[in-house]
């Protein structure tokens, strides 16, 4: 690559339960200028510097509609010379405004984005308000809107993930968000957002006390038949997220402080109905991009959409479980939307820092059938 | 001046206090609500606050519409009770125990503003006693107010005044109870147990007794003791079980401490080992383990037992056919409890009793027999009084009965049997037989109009064995839905297009409609057994034809030159509801059971159902958008979702911003026919409207997620057959695009397309005649 791109500087809200969670009544614009504030204030960041803020969002209707990035560049009190724009590209939004702003930067065309996401899956439904799909394509190719439920039902059963493998990976998932949790692994990240109920700094979703009975009792929430439940399912999740991506050289000057170098970026598509192997082609791609393995990796970050689709994916690609999710995954933290990506990206970057190791993969898949991955390395 | 009534205090949150500070949260009025400090308790409030906690989850609720335990504020009597100067009524619901409530009262007269009502839930500390020590303002505003469990459901409330009561004071109470908690307020004496309860505790135990002595089983006793006598199905040990065993002595204790040795209820007292051996292990009725009867779930599945009286021992409950009980069907009351063998000794012995001791209080504890009546009927849910029962089998009969059985005979029964019953009509106007031997006119409170009064003075307009139509005065026409379950059917659209000739342009006698009816249920539909009896011999067409009748029937009324106003009270389903949807308002007894039910039968809505719940959505819909509306109306008909009141049914937009609620059921048919003529002064028939649908995207996307639905087990197979019917209909069809809006009569035209379609399905009959056998829904 020309340009080295370093992400450096990652703030989140606090992830919330859809609906019965401290953000059911904040607007998700509001969730973005808080953490976009606290990201500026704490990084030291020049913020007439920034040349766009490009947000991730799965449903950018009603409250998070318009082009919302815009707006939270106003929100946040950003300079009015700073531009925004929204990416959807469903869960891997977020992820691809880390890719967008990198490849402007090597581009030639500015040094400094903000690359982020956010979603509100309580106040926008996840089919959004008016589902109109093309009828045209539903009768001749179907599996393009198909439930994401589905989708982790067919992986289970291509690859034989019966439900005690999935309620392992679910409990698994909860203790090791609950001990990251505790051990203040979460405190550097999170923006505190001031609600009409107090302040929230932590995220609601982790349920440390989940069991394989408790796991056990469950009905599958997707086929009477099937193994999937919803405790083996990433929760519907309220947040925002966002990232600075620069130059190495900017970074540099402007002491900021660099969490990871970018080596690779890719996306690919694959059959809608198991979307959730998406990864496998996606970091592929990524990994030969930056010229490493996957035994190259030290860190890996594989969003958990579902506990079948991620224990498909590490099938798929062989993956040492030993270095993948260590703060937990999805399934215990939540998964907004749009705000996925930065927080896996970014939380593989900061576990390499942290851990001092040399390189990452995050990656995640997405609904309708593709996958996304970004190969990190330490600066 | 007298003061009205805006803010309420109830002290006492248990099961009575919090239900009487639902109701009146339910009429719209804020609520204080106070309870002790349990000791040591770290939240002071917590009493309070757990029974709001507690009404949202109870089941049947006291609380018409969540968003109402937002009225209730919770406090404690330590910390809060200066907060009583804004209260304008207070309503003691605490410990049935008179140093408790004396020194609560006390406690009140420091902070209570003059002129504030206050009044005692007590069911047992004469008024007198009550009021010992207090002030004259405290005295003169102070009354008792006996509601009955669940305020919201029962309706009576028992009044009782002292003589220092002001009677301006008594009339804003009665007031407020009457047209705000929709109570039917009776006037009783201040004697122990009042009437109600008095009557009643000694029916249950005469009950007890004699099942205990003739040998019956409990399934036999209640079998007589229920339905054939107009007595809710539960009888007497069913009704114990819902009541709970262990308040039954309570209840009994009280009465025995107060009532002189002399009167019968000491006589026939008894406590049964095998009644104190159930409450004892925990059988406390329907709230405990169970009691008479009990759901036994062992082994995994729920088989229903009953106790052996004899035995002790629980046993599979059997169904009881009692002799007596078929003897009834066709000789009525008096073949039930002269039928020779122990279920017809049974009728006779409880009911002699019963009837003979109610006789014998005429006069102390209430005026008159139908005050008794009224009370045993609005609190014990009796389809008729003692005195109405002793009518039914001629109260010259009854007494001779007595006389023959060796039984003494009030007085006032025998005065009743030598004239002509305890009722009778008399030019137009119902009259009771009093004590003074003469006939009085019965008392209806001021503005109250029910249509069984106005069958008394007049014939009806025009009348069939489905529907009728009556002159309610003022030039307003009454429809009243008359079938079996006030079904409708093909005559009851016929007698909807002989009211709007009658009624025409409204410049002749007529100029209003109101669509009500004094059924326990407004309308539960169509007519399912003559469709299925259609259906099953293959009459497709005639099924076809009473969908067109009942479309055009409805369009019509909606398009007609004078206004309709629907009041209903009970279930309004189906049908019942689609009337409701094309009346130009709604005028609903809060207790209205209403929404389009029909995909339980297999069914879409075809009478403009599904074209009003699209027409509405889009018009007053929270959510804007070429879907929501079409959504919206696809979950609520496609779920079958009923409001459980009417307050809920706005939610559902099955009544709209001016549709009102009454709160008493005895004045719906006035509030309605005010509304009917309101609306008369001006009257404009509505523009129909034009309604943008998706067309097939919105079939893919509904079907889209029944079929995720299905897949999940959360619909069944012929859900997803019948609810691709309705996506078509609320879709606008395979034409519809979002830019050119749809006629009503093009939505119409999809539902009886889609409606036909679905009557020819296995299916759909299959559900039919499910619902037909048991009452409940088949998930085929």
């Amino acid at each position: 690559m020309t340009t080295n791109v370093v992400i450096s500087g990652f703030k989140r809200t606090a992830f919330q339960p859809a609906k019965k969670g401290a953000f059911a009544k904040m607007r998700s614009d509001d969730l973005a200028a808080a953490v976009l504030k606290d990201l500026v204030k704490s990084s030291g960041l020049k913020a007439s510097d920034v040349e766009d803020v490009m947000l991730g969002c799965a449903f950018p209707e009603a409250e998070q509609g318009f082009n919302v990035a815009r707006l939270v560049v106003n929100l946040s009190e950003l300079p009015i010379s700073v531009g925004g724009v929204t990416v959807n590209r469903f869960c891997g939004s977020s992820m691809s405004t880390i890719h967008f702003a990198a490849g402007q930067i090597m581009a030639g065309a500015g040094d400094v984005y903000i690359a982020g996401g956010l979603e509100s899956m309580t106040r926008v439904p996840m089919t959004g308000f008016n589902p109109m799909p093309n009828p045209k394509l539903a009768a001749d190719y179907p599996q393009a809107y198909i439930g994401m439920g589905e989708t982790a039902e067919n992986l289970a059963n291509k690859y034989k993930i019966d439900r005690k493998s999935q309620d392992e990976f679910a409990v698994k998932s909860h203790e090791k968000a609950a001990a990251a949790a505790k051990a203040g692994k979460f405190k550097d990240e999170i923006t505190p957002v001031e609600t009409a109920d107090g302040v929230v700094d932590s995220d609601g979703t982790i349920r440390p006390d989940t069991t394989m009975e408790g796991l056990a009792g469950l009905k599958p929430a997707f086929d009477e038949k099937g193994s999937v439940t919803a405790g083996t399912s990433s929760p519907l999740t309220d947040g925002a997220a966002a990232c600075i991506v620069c130059s190495e050289d900017y970074a540099k000057k402007n002491n900021l402080e660099i969490l990871a170098r970018i080596r690779g970026m890719a996306v690919s598509g694959c059959e809608a109905e198991i979307m959730g192997i998406g990864p496998v082609q996606a970091s592929k791609k990524a990994l030969e991009r930056a010229g490493l393995k996957l035994s190259d990796m030290d860190v890996i970050e594989l969003n958990e959409a579902f506990a079948a689709q991620s224990l498909a994916v590490i099938e798929e690609m062989g993956i040492d479980q030993s270095k993948l999710n260590l703060d937990g995954g999805a399934i215990a933290l939540g998964h907004p939307l749009g705000v996925s990506g930065v927080r896996i990206t970014c939380k593989a970057a900061s576990i390499m820092k942290r851990e001092g190791k040399k390189y990452a993969l995050a990656t995640m898949c997405i609904g309708g059938g593709q996958g996304i991955a970004t190969v990190l390395e330490a600066v | 001046m007298t003061k009205g009534i805006k803010k309420v205090c109830v002290i006492g949150s248990g099961v009575m206090g919090s239900g009487i500070a639902a109701q009146v949260a339910n009429a719209g009025h804020d609520v204080l609500l106070l309870d002790i400090v349990p000791k040591d308790a770290e939240n002071r409030n917590m009493l309070a606050e757990g029974a709001i906690a507690k009404m949202l989850k109870t089941d049947p609720a006291p609380l018409m519409h969540k968003r109402n335990a937002k009225r209730i504020t919770p406090g404690n009597v330590e910390d809060d009770l200066e907060k009583i100067k804004d209260c304008d009524w207070i309503i003691e619901v605490v410990l049935e125990n008179l140093d408790i409530k004396k020194s609560l009262y006390e406690k009140l007269e420091k902070h209570r503003t003059d002129g504030t009502y206050v009044s005692s839930n007590t069911s047992s500390i004469p008024l007198e006693q009550l009021v010992e020590g207090r002030s004259a303002d405290f005295t003169k505003n102070f009354m008792i107010t006996h509601f009955f469990n669940p305020p919201r459901y029962l309706r009576l409330l028992e009044l009782v005044t002292g003589d220092k009561t002001d009677p301006k004071a008594v009339s804003v109470v009665r007031d407020f109870c009457d047209r705000k908690l929709g109570k039917g307020v009776v006037v009783c004496h201040d004697t122990p147990g009042f009437i109600a309860n008095r009557i009643g505790a000694f029916w249950l135990q005469a009950g007890v007794n004699e099942a205990f002595d003739l040998g019956l089983s409990v399934e036999e006793a209640d079998a007589v003791m229920s339905r054939p006598v107009g007595i809710p199905k539960t009888g007497v040990f069913g009704l114990i079980d819902l009541v709970g065993l262990d308040l039954m002595p309570h209840l009994s204790k009280s009465l025995l401490s107060n009532l002189p040795k002399s009167d019968a209820y000491h006589a026939i007292y008894k406590e049964y080992d095998l009644i104190n051996k159930l409450i004892e292990t925990g059988y406390t009725g329907r709230k405990g383990k169970g009691g008479f009867y009990r759901l036994n779930t062992e082994g995994g599945q729920r088989v229903k037992e009953s106790i052996g009286l004899v035995t002790g021992e629980y046993e599979e409950s059997k169904k009881a056919k009692p002799a007596a009980v078929d003897a009834a069907k066709d000789g009525g009351i008096r073949a039930l409890v002269t039928h020779d063998d122990k279920t017809g000794q049974y009728a006779w012995n409880v009911l002699s009793q019963m009837l003979s001791y109610a006789a014998s209080l005429v006069g102390e504890i209430a005026d008159n027999v139908y005050d008794i009546d009224r009370a045993m009927k609005l609190g014990y849910n009796f389809k008729k009084g003692p005195f109405e029962l002793i009518d039914e089998m001629g109260a010259g009969w009854f007494a001779e009965q007595l006389k023959s059985h060796n039984m003494d005979v009030p007085e006032i029964v025998t005065k009743a049997g030598a004239a002509d019953g305890f009722y009778k009509v008399e030019d137009g106007q119902k009259k009771y037989f009093g004590r003074d031997g003469k006939y009085h006119d019965i008392p209806r409170d001021d503005g109250v109009i029910l249509l069984e009064d106005i069958k008394l003075t007049t014939k009806p307009v025009k009348k069939n064995s489905s529907a009728a139509l009556w002159d309610i005065g003022d030039g307003v026409l009454c429809l009243e839905f008359c079938g079996k379950m006030n079904a409708l059917d093909d005559k009851v659209m016929f007698m909807i297009y002989e009211a709007i000739g009658q009624i025409g342009d409204g410049s002749g006698d007529y100029k209003a409609l109101v669509v009500y009816n004094e059924g326990s249920n407004f309308s539960v539909g169509a007519n399912l057994g003559l469709a299925l009896f259609a259906l099953n011999v293959g009459m497709y067409e005639a099924v076809d034809g009473l969908v067109q009748l009942g479309q055009d029937a409805y369009k019509t009324l909606k398009y007609a030159p004078f206004p309709v106003v629907s009041a209903p009270s009970g279930m309004a389903l189906g049908g019942g509801c689609e009337i409701l949807l094309h009346s130009d308002a709604v005028q609903a007894h809060a207790e209205t059971y209403t929404g389009l039910v029909e995909v339980g039968v297999g069914l879409i809505p075809g009478w403009g159902g599904c074209k009003e719940m699209l027409k509405r959505h889009h018009k007053f819909g929270k959510f804007k958008g070429p879907m929501a509306h079409v959504s919206a109306a696809f979950e609520q008909i496609g779920l079958a979702k009923v409001a459980k009141s009417a307050d809920e049914a706005r939610d559902m937009m099955i009544l709209l911003k001016d549709d009102e609620i009454t709160m008493n059921r005895d004045r719906l048919l006035a509030d309605a026919k005010a509304k009917a003529l309101e609306l008369a002064k001006d009257y404009g028939a509505p523009e129909p409207a034009e309604i943008p649908l998706p067309g097939p995207t919105a079939q893919v996307a509904l079907n889209m997620a029944v079929a995720d639905l299905n897949k999940s087990g959360k619909a069944t197979d012929y859900d997803v057959v019948v609810s691709k019917a309705l996506a078509n209909v609320l879709s606008g069809g395979d034409k519809a695009d979002m830019t050119e809006p749809l006629t009503e009569d093009r939505i119409l035209e999809l539902e009886a397309e889609e409606f036909k379609g679905l009557i020819r399905n296995k299916g759909t009959v299959k559900r039919i005649e499910h619902m037909m056998e048991t009452g409940k829904p088949l998930r085929n």
